[in-house]
């Protein structure tokens, strides 16, 4: 064959301790996970790097546990593991019905959760259950472990809190119970697809009122976003079409979102409406 | 025995209970590509082949001062940079018209023209020095509107041209004015088509290798390795016979490496004719995309009337084509739009004016259906818009107005026979519960989802057009332990002629067994069958291997009658078994070599050349195809008002296309073409930036359908319309189900949402901006 594979160094640690301090001192290197964002990325040029630190022999990296009040997901858990979890399927269901709409089964053998996070991209598919469900992020790195929640996560377009030598070690889920939830991924084609528009919702209702509810969206703006202020209209309200209506236009107000090869600002805005009122209807079981 | 090529077709025509053709017969590579044994042109790649890549322009529209090679060159492993300058021969590749240089001369005309050859060792250096080829240029005004450049003359496309209209069609037939005026109902409208990208799985690539046989030889994507000789041969200035073009397998090609075939192939003789080593060069996808000609977009104006009695009296059209920088096969592709505009219906009165213009963009090219897709979007939605004004049924309208035996065409052609349109479409109308469902899903048009139904019909005229010559032709020969070795110019890019009906009609007509027959199929070792492109592949590619193996068979007969003392019609050759008055006598290996033995040449050709009639080019009139194909798709849709999504949710074809060779292989032509026609219709599209760069040059910027997307495909209803001079009456197939897509798949929507569609892609978000009002 004429093609060569990538011309770089290559590290697999058997520890996060070994893979921290590979990030620190050699110069240039890049944690890989599946490679599914990263190998694009370099062959492009949009990422450069002169090494890479696979993470997927790190033990404390994989897997799925539960916790009693909470989930613990390994960063470098595989999607289809997700998918296929009984834990995620009973205590996560909306980060399952995302999870199960990315990319193929080839691609979410490959793909880690982590990565999904750390690569940042708008669309990304696993950050508007995250963000719903306020996930917390522990990063250990040269410093030590913090958590960051995930609503802190992504500080700008492409950009999250991770700092030099720093890696994602696991994402944490505190068991709520909420009476429903919706995901929605409009995309330009049925599967495989990147979304120009998604939405998730988390509600919980006592009688006719919204105790609480948790909107997300993803593709509409530099990073993947709550929609706090239709959030905040909401919580305490009683349930009318008016009222989710009401919310679908605010979020649509909170959006910030870009025209590209998938679809115009304003298409994206009128989605971001409709999905919206979508989900809580489906949330509420409201028709 | 004859050995007349006429009287072999007539025999076959009418031949009574096939045994091997009209069977789903097993491909003869669908093993090796399952097991992924099967060899693309990159598989012939060995250690120490050189690699070259094609370096493009980077600005739509400049004059080049010079090109500097130098940086390029100073990459280490980068051992030549070669321009147009380093052409011996001739620079010059148009295919329809001499406009277009095999590597850019004077000017640049679209951002992805090809402007150098890099050759090296490295395909890192290679991708290194793509970049740094540093043309000097002056920047002309780049004109990226076919609307906007057929005004301008201030600035050129191609100066020597003095217009950037590449090329003018029409037809005149009747009297339009006199044609409305007897019409009760006139409608009009703009329609508006786009680019399609081919994204076959293999791009471009073509494997030279110098000095094999005392020649060059070239392994190419290509879907005419004569055509590719030709070129090569004219670009180093050697005789054709210094060059040998092989098409391995191929990986796809849908007519753009009918395009850019014979272009890479050349490219790469060049490099190898410089280094006097092999060298591969190789498209990358974003390449690929950048570089070869895509599907005509189109602006095309509409007018049509009918009487009140359901009679069409007469169409207007003007059709526009953005043909991109090079006119390409554009002309062509023009043609046939204008020789289809009307639809396969009557109509006495027509004027259509075609004009393919030059932007500053990349050029558009052959791809399945080439220039009929668009034409039929147009045509049958006016169709559909005038059965609404009368208060008739669609397909009611439809075949009032259609083509029947003995029909004139719009261009005064007379059909004489092989045109089973009709029957197919009434076949299909009650398979499809047409009538029922037009008008439920009508009724029930409220809610968020609506159903919606729509018909579309389409013809494709079979073979070159008007007199332009077009011939078959192969090599038989069979070898003395009974196996037949076939030579054909056909190539095998996935659509199977080679791989099944080729196979099928040789054993069909020696009588022997099928495992027996070996195809050679895509060199220039074999005699020039024309290009594998226009649904040919079969429909024209194995006329030539039936007259070949009709002339043996004719020969053993004789042979055979001779021997058993028997008249002829005593003699049965079938399955592999002579049986003599209904006895069998004796095995197919058994009687090959007693041929051998008593002198029968067991070795043949079959040329045979297409009658043609005569055309008027100024109106537009007179023969203009030798046959029809016909197919006609009802499509069932469901759009979501809420959002714009299209779901296609069922699909049934009925097609008129001669004899049905290979049923299986028919079949998967039509998925094939049903799949890329939606794809097309809903959700492919190109993107060009302000200076005309695509900006979905990948995979994931630029979606074509995944099986999640694939409707409900019905098994397809079959008319048997036999073509006097097509093997075995078989006409063309490849390219039919793709034609009437887009226009099949907007009637729907528009029956679906009650707003006619007038442009595609339907994306949701176009959709979504029709029905926006239609809230609740
Ligand atoms: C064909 C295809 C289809 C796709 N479809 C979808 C889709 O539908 N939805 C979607 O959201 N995405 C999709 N993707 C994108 C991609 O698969 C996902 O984003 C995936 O989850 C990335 O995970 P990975 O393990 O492959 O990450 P990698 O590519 O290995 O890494 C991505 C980035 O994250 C960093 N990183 C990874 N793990 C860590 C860690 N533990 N700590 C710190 N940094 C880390 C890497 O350094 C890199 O910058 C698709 C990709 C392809 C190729």
């Amino acid at each position: 064959m004429y093609y060569r594979v990538l011309q770089i160094k290559y590290f697999k640690p058997r520890t996060l301790e070994e893979a921290i301090e590979l990030l620190t001192k050699v110069r240039n290197s890049r944690v890989l996970a599946g490679g599914t964002d990263l190998l694009v990325d370099l062959k492009t040029g949009r990422v450069s790097a002169e090494a890479l630190v696979d993470v997927g022999a790190i033990r404390e990296l994989r897997g799925i546990e539960d916790l009693g009040d909470r989930i613990r997901i390994g960063a470098a858990t595989k999607l289809q593991e997700l998918v296929e979890s009984d834990v995620i399927a009973r205590e996560l269901p909306l980060l399952r019905k995302a999870v199960e709409s990315m990319g193929s089964w080839q691609i979410r053998n490959l793909a880690t959760v982590g990565g999904n996070l750390c690569n940042a991209s708008p669309a990304a598919d696993t950050a508007p259950p995250l963000l719903a469900y306020e996930a917390e992020l522990i990063i250990v790195g040269p410093r030590g472990t913090r958590v960051v929640p995930v609503t802190k996560f992504f500080t700008s377009y492409r950009r999250v809190a991770l700092e030099e030598g720093e890696i994602l070690k696991e994402i944490v889920v505190r068991k709520s119970t909420w009476s429903g939830w919706s995901y929605i991924k409009l995309g330009r084609r049925s599967g495989f697809t990147l979304s120009i528009v998604s939405v998730a919702v988390l509600a919980s209702t006592r009688g006719e009122v919204l105790e609480d509810v948790r909107i997300a969206l993803g593709s509409v703006a530099p990073t993947p976003i709550r929609a706090y202020k239709a959030e905040e209209y909401l919580r305490g309200r009683e349930v009318g079409l008016g009222v989710l209506e009401r919310a679908a236009e605010i979020a649509k107000e909170e959006v910030s979102p870009i025209d590209d090869v998938r679809a115009s600002a304003w298409y994206r805005r009128e989605m971001v409406y409709r999905l919206t009122l979508d989900a809580l209807k489906t949330s509420l079981r409201w028709s | 025995m004859s050995e007349d090529p006429r009287t072999i077709i007539q025999r076959w025509l009418s031949a009574e209970g096939y045994i091997v053709v009209g069977r789903s017969v097993e491909r003869a590579d669908s093993l090796d590509k399952a097991l992924g044994l099967a060899k693309f042109v990159e598989d012939f790649f060995e250690e120490g082949y050189l690699l070259a890549r094609v370096a493009i322009s980077r600005v739509p529209h400049a004059r080049i001062l010079n090109i500097d090679t130098e940086p390029a060159l100073r990459i280490p492993g980068i051992l030549k940079v070669l321009t147009y300058l380093d052409v011996p021969g001739e620079n010059q590749v148009g295919y329809a018209i001499p406009d277009q240089p095999l590597l850019a001369e004077g000017k640049v005309r679209y951002f992805g023209e090809p402007l150098a050859i890099v050759v090296g060792r490295d395909p890192d250096a290679l991708a290194r020095a793509v970049e740094e080829v540093r043309p000097r240029y002056e920047p002309l005004p780049a004109l990226l509107d076919p609307l906007e450049a057929m005004e301008r003359t201030d600035v050129l496309v191609h100066e020597e041209f003095g217009s950037n209209v590449a090329f003018r069609t029409r037809v005149r037939k009747g009297n339009v004015e006199e044609g409305f005026s007897k019409a009760d109902v006139v409608v009009e409208n703009t329609y508006r088509t786009h680019h399609q990208e081919h994204l076959y799985l293999e791009p471009e690539a073509a494997l030279a290798i110098p000095d094999l046989e005392n020649r060059v030889t070239v392994l190419a994507t290509i879907q005419y390795p004569h055509l590719g000789q030709k070129i090569i041969a004219k670009v180093l200035g050697l005789p054709a016979g210094m060059v040998k073009v092989v098409a391995p397998y191929i990986g796809g090609g849908f007519g753009g490496k009918d395009d850019e075939g014979p272009l890479v192939a050349a490219r790469a003789a060049l490099a190898a004719y410089h280094l006097r080593r092999p060298v591969l060069l190789f498209y990358t996808r974003e390449d690929s995309i950048q570089i070869h000609p895509k599907r005509e977009a189109t602006v095309i104006r509409y007018k049509s009337g009918a009487t009140r009695d359901g009679k069409l009296m007469a169409i207007d059209v003007t059709i526009i084509h953005d043909t991109g920088a090079y006119a390409n096969r554009g002309p062509f592709i023009l043609w046939r739009a204008t020789m289809h505009a009307s639809g396969p219906y009557v109509v006495p009165h027509a004027k259509i004016d075609g004009y393919c213009v030059y932007t500053n963009k990349v050029p558009q090219g052959s791809f399945r259906g080439f220039g009929n897709p668009s034409i039929q979007f147009a045509a049958e939605a006016q169709m559909d818009l005038l059965a609404e004004e009368l208060g008739m049924d669609p397909v009611e309208f439809r075949l009032l107005n259609m083509l029947r035996p003995g029909s004139t065409t719009l261009t005064d052609q007379v059909l004489t026979s092989s045109v089973g349109v009709h029957e197919a479409l009434r076949k299909l109308a009650d398979y499809s519960g047409w009538w029922v469902k037009r008008r439920q899903y009508r009724v029930e048009r409220t809610g968020r989802f609506r159903r919606g139904i729509g018909v579309a019909v389409a013809w494709h005229g079979n073979s070159t057009s008007r007199a332009v010559p077009d011939w078959s032709n192969a090599y038989m020969q069979v070898a003395r332990d009974g196996s037949v070795v076939v030579y054909t110019g056909i190539v095998e890019m996935g659509q199977g002629s080679p791989s099944s009906s080729h196979r099928q009609i040789v054993a069909e007509v020696l009588g022997c067994p099928l495992e027996k027959v070996k195809i050679v199929f895509g060199t220039t070792e074999a005699p020039d069958a024309g290009a594998t492109h226009a649904s040919r592949g079969t429909s024209v590619g194995a006329i030539g291997i039936l007259v070949a193996a009709g002339r043996i068979r004719s020969r053993l007969e004789s042979f055979l009658s001779e021997y058993f003392n028997v008249p002829l019609e005593g003699i049965q050759i079938r399955d592999g078994k002579v049986y003599v008055r209904g006895e069998p006598k004796m095995s197919w290996e058994e009687l090959v070599t007693l041929a051998y033995s008593r002198g029968v040449d067991l070795s043949s050709t079959g040329y045979f050349f297409l009658p043609k009639g005569t055309f008027q080019e100024d109106i537009g009139r007179g023969f203009a195809y030798p046959a029809y194909s016909f197919i006609a798709v009802v499509t069932e849709v469901e759009v979501d008002t809420y959002t714009g999504r299209v779901r296609v949710l069922r699909v049934y074809p009925a097609l008129a296309a001669g004899r049905i060779i290979n049923p299986e292989a028919v079949k998967t032509q039509i998925e094939g073409a049903v799949i890329q026609g939606l794809g097309y219709t809903l959700m492919e599209r190109l993107i060009f930036d302000h200076n005309g760069r695509i900006v979905n040059d990948n995979l994931t910027d630029y979606v074509i359908p995944t099986s999640l997307d694939v409707p409900e495909i019905e098994e397809t209803i079959f008319v048997e319309d036999l073509w006097e001079y097509g093997p075995l009456g078989a006409k063309g197939v490849g390219e039919m189900a793709l034609i009437p897509m887009p226009a099949s798949i907007a009637n729907a929507v528009s029956h679906a949402i009650g707003i006619r569609v007038t442009e595609l892609p339907l994306t949701p978000e176009k959709v979504y901006s029709l029905v926006k009002h239609l809230e609740r």
